[in-house]
């Protein structure tokens, strides 16, 4: 599964570092490295909205650094089917 | 072939000055670099002076077109005496660079400029006469400078760097000459150069400067020229245009903003490779289009570029300037390659307004990438590059 995060301007100061980071460590606390691959991606257009553009493949989701586990649990895992 | 002459200086007071007595001056002309360096008598206000005015007389009127022997006549004309010493003195020398590479140097009381080819000093003794100009014995010297040589003036505080404190006669000049020869093979730039030189320098006074110390450096470099593009045009139908004049302008591609980076992308049938390597974590990672040097974000790289350069344009310059000079991040990067690898920019800048700016984490201009672009053309200018700029 391949889960593209913007690091667009906008979205970098919507904090899509801190996105990144939260999702690689859940990524490696689940163990999950061969099943999910995380990419960048400059400004996906979506700056209007609240959060990060995060995009699974092609479907976007808006994350915030706070909602990020919950995102990881529900969409992530659900899809994985884990 | 045409060079381009890449000059950088820098300079420490005495210690406890708050003025330096050490002026360099940098003019150009449409086909030469003027280089001026003046060492004020004495030191502090009075320094100053005599060094500012020696400095920019001189620099002014070889601009105009006057001839040397004419500008040192008015120096010596118009210096105010010194009610001390009743002297009115400065000492000079003067480069001119021609874009062929040919040098008019004119040198009085200074030590002798330090010319290096291949890391090796080079003798100037059969390129130079004493000659009697205005009432001054000066030396004045004819050579050619090719792509990659290397001029350094001095003022004499580099040559007596460190006498009575870490050498009983100061470095001397045969082994201040060495050693730029030697930094000419591991330092390549000329800003590189003057600053690790004044380095040493300080630290052969022991931080405690005992005379005002400047280096100044010419170095020869081919043309290179760095095309950057920056935001995309009003008019969508102008995407494949402004593309199109971007790569086939020649020289150093550099792409700046996301958008930006995806229009370029799209129109060459190229794809976008984004890291998620933060080296610096207030910036955004940079990017990879083949065929393109360096892909980053935009207004935030930006603003950190031309906060880069505009250090170095005000002299705060030293090791640890290069360091941050040196750094894994799209704006360093950017700054390093206009302030080491660029003799010109060419900007191509869109001017639409990018929806992701109405954020309210950036300020409210929405003209804000326009405004960094102004800056850093700016700043480029100041560094003695020409800059051009095409709007679409």
């Amino acid at each position: 599964m391949e889960v593209t995060i913007c690091i667009g301007s906008s979205c970098h100061l919507k904090g899509s570092r801190d996105v990144i980071s939260i999702l690689q460590r859940l990524i490696s606390l689940n163990q999950l490295e061969n099943d999910v691959e995380l990419k960048g991606s400059f400004c996906m257009g979506e700056c209007m909205n609240n959060g990060v553009c995060v995009c699974i493949d092609g479907e976007r989701f808006n994350v915030t650094p706070l909602g990020t586990e919950e995102f990881f649990r529900t969409e992530i895992l659900k899809r994985l089917g884990k | 072939m045409k060079m381009h002459i890449d000059a950088a200086f820098k300079s420490i007071n005495k210690f406890k000055e708050e003025l330096c007595g050490d002026k360099v001056q940098i003019l150009r002309t449409e086909n030469s670099t003027i280089a001026v360096l003046a060492d004020g008598l004495g030191s502090g206000v009075k320094a100053n002076i005599l060094s500012t005015l020696t400095s920019t007389i001189i620099a002014t009127m070889l601009q105009e077109g006057a001839s040397v022997v004419e500008a040192v006549e008015t120096i010596a004309a118009t210096l105010p005496v010194c009610s001390v010493r009743k002297l009115a003195y400065s000492t000079f020398s003067i480069a001119q660079v021609f874009d062929d590479g040919r040098v008019d140097l004119v040198e009085f009381d200074n030590p002798p400029c330090i010319f290096i080819r291949d890391g090796e000093v080079m003798d100037l003794e059969e390129y130079s006469e004493l000659k009697e100009c205005a009432g001054k014995n000066v030396t004045e010297s004819h050579f050619t400078m090719r792509s990659g040589d290397v001029l350094a003036l001095v003022s004499d505080g580099v040559v007596y760097a460190g006498v009575g404190q870490a050498l009983n006669f100061g470095w001397n000049w045969d082994n201040v000459s060495a050693w730029m020869a030697k930094t000419t093979l591991k330092e390549h730039s000329a800003p590189r150069l003057a600053v690790s030189l004044i380095e040493a320098v300080n630290d052969l006074y022991l931080g405690k400067p005992g005379d005002d110390s400047t280096c100044l450096v010419l170095k020869a470099t081919p043309r290179c020229i760095v095309n950057m593009l920056a935001g995309p045009p009003v008019d969508k139908a102008d995407d494949a245009r402004m593309v199109h004049d971007f790569m086939v302008s020649p020289g150093k591609k550099v792409v700046c903003g996301g958008t930006s980076a995806n229009i370029v992308a799209r129109v060459l049938h190229r794809k976008i490779e984004t890291t998620l390597n933060y080296a610096d974590p207030t910036l955004p990672p940079t990017g990879k289009i083949q065929g393109i040097d360096l892909v980053t974000e935009g207004v935030l790289t930006l603003s950190r570029t031309v906060e880069i350069l505009r250090s170095y344009t005000e002299h705060k310059t030293d090791a640890f300037y290069f360091h941050r000079l040196d750094e894994d991040n799209g704006a360093a990067k950017i700054a390093k390659l206009i302030l080491e690898d660029c003799t010109g920019l060419k900007i191509f800048a869109g001017r639409a307004i990018n929806p992701a700016h109405q954020n309210p984490g950036l300020p409210s201009d929405l003209s804000i990438k326009m405004q960094l672009l102004d800056q850093l053309a700016s700043l480029v200018e100041q560094l003695g590059k020409p800059v051009e700029k095409t709007y679409y």
